[in-house]
């Protein structure tokens, strides 16, 4: 596939927009049908479901095409899958987490800005504040991450924006699994409706942005990372537990397209900072590298 | 002799059997036996649907358990006032199957595929409930209404899970022209449907 985009290149000329800022809607509307179709390649879907989320017209289209296409999946011929699927999947339903109907709602769409289930419980820091934010922010670990690392690198704490329902409704409300498997998928979502779940956005220097979300009583957090660059074959981000005893692995991700994420491997405790570092390709057992981003929880 | 058997039970004294729409709904409340019965009632054409798409047997069982598992857990997301609940499963799962062709190991195998199977709409031998005969009649009535480039490229992309970038190599034409088969082919699509849901 070529990945080639003139449709929404043309609506960023439309509406005067520099590349990588907010597309026209019309050039979405445009994208509709074939959205409803799935002959979007990822990085478009990812585009177009950004849109989607804001704009109800769109919405509404993209329902009407739904509809349509299910008019074609009917014209499949049933084949009716063998007796053991069943079983297994009725055996899975335990240790499959069920979405809650509130939650739902607040995920979806027509809710212009969610409320977030975890307010910030203190005041958004400075962005300016080289340290970070408030002592409540700067935990030993992050202390300790940075002693390690001599400095703090340029990370700016901003606003904690990105409040945990959107992040369940970006992961699970469009059932996109990802560069991730379909159990990462329910790891993530579970986090992220964890009733404990905590989320923070930090601002990566040179571009990007990492949202954390934690959930103290599953052990266990995950990151969505935006914009940061492809490091191609030979490099790759490796993820960090980082508290007073030194740095923990927590694995690697790449990069391909606008948006990942992925669960943390190891457990989560609260206090715990994580971080992400730029490695050679495979990871390595302790960071090479400063870190382009700590998180601390 | 002349009672129409709503439900196919055979038994006029059993309650009306439950619609799709009702047993999501259920399952949407944690119900397991409603999800077992919407299984039931539906896993045919999913699994029907993902096969298409997903040729290899093991594979399409793998999307059709994900599948599953995806409307077990989100079904209380699912919202009846945007459409309704065979809709949204077949959207789920066409979803899935798409992206577990466009993996890379098995972009070859599609290629392939495509390349030597017909593209037209598939024709359905399984005898059915007359009404669900009636129904395809009417979609494939819907479909002669689109012109022939746009009814290639509709089933390009949605039985072959190509994207529109993938379409537009394929058949050698620019892809602002791919884009606009697929729109208005489906508009063409959804007006001869009528509104419906």
């Amino acid at each position: 596939m070529t990945g080639h985009d003139d449709e929404l290149e043309r609506g960023r000329r439309d509406a005067g927009a520099r590349s990588g800022e907010p597309i026209s809607i019309e050039a979405f509307h445009g994208l509709a049908a074939a959205y409803a179709l799935d002959a979007l390649d990822v990085d478009e879907r990812a585009e177009f479901e950004r849109a989607l989320a804001a704009s109800p017209e769109l919405r509404d289209e993209v329902d009407a095409y739904a509809d349509s296409a299910a008019h074609l999946a009917e014209q499949a011929e049933p084949v009716a899958p063998p007796p053991s699927l069943r079983a297994r999947l009725m055996a899975e339903l335990d240790s499959t987490p069920q979405v809650a109907p509130d939650a739902a709602r607040a995920a979806s769409p027509e809710i212009a800005a969610p409320v977030p289930s975890v307010a910030p419980a203190e005041p958004t820091p400075s962005p300016t504040s080289t340290a970070g934010g408030s002592d409540r922010t700067v935990g030993r670990a992050e202390s300790a991450a940075r002693r390690r690392w001599f400095q703090r690198p340029g990370a700016i704490i901003g606003a904690a924006a990105a409040a945990v329902v959107l992040i369940a409704g970006a992961i699970i409300g469009i059932g996109w699994a990802g560069p991730n498997g379909w159990g990462a998928q329910r790891d993530m979502a579970a986090i992220a409706e964890a009733p404990d779940a905590q989320s923070q956005t930090l601002e990566v220097e040179g571009g990007g942005e990492v949202t954390l979300v934690s959930s103290a009583d599953q052990g266990r957090s995950g990151v969505v990372v935006e914009g940061l660059p492809d490091l191609g074959a030979d490099q790759t981000y490796e993820l960090w537990y980082i508290d007073d005893a030194g740095a923990d692995s927590a694995g690697t991700f790449d990069v391909s397209g606008s948006e990942t994420w992925r669960v943390l491997d190891g457990s989560f405790t609260p206090g715990v900072a994580v971080g992400i570092t730029v490695e050679p390709a495979g990871g390595s057992p302790q960071p090479t590298t400063e870190p382009i981003v700590v998180i601390a929880t | 002799m002349l009672e129409h058997v709503a439900d196919g039970s055979g038994d006029p004294t059993a309650p009306p059997r439950p619609t799709v729409d009702e047993l999501l709904g259920r399952v949407g409340r944690g119900d397991r036996a409603a999800f077992g019965a919407l299984y039931d009632e539906t896993s045919p054409r999913l699994f029907g649907l993902i096969r298409r798409l997903v040729v290899d047997a093991a594979q399409a069982e793998e999307v059709t358990q994900d599948v599953y598992l995806e409307i077990w857990q989100t079904a209380a997301r699912f919202d009846a006032a945007r459409g309704n609940a065979i809709a949204w499963m077949f959207t789920l799962a066409h979803r899935r199957a798409v992206d577990r062709i466009r993996s890379a190991q098995a972009a070859r195998d599609r290629d392939l595929r495509i390349g030597a199977r017909d593209l037209d709409v598939p024709v359905d031998t399984v005898a059915e409930a007359a009404e669900t005969s009636i129904e395809h009649e009417r979609v494939r009535g819907a479909l002669d209404d689109l012109s022939e480039l746009q009814r290639e490229c509709v089933a390009l992309a949605y039985y072959g899970g190509l994207t529109q970038s993938e379409i537009a190599d394929r058949l050698h034409v620019p892809l602002g022209t791919v884009k606009t088969r697929l729109r208005d082919g489906m508009i063409r699509l959804r007006t001869a449907l009528g509104v419906t849901t």
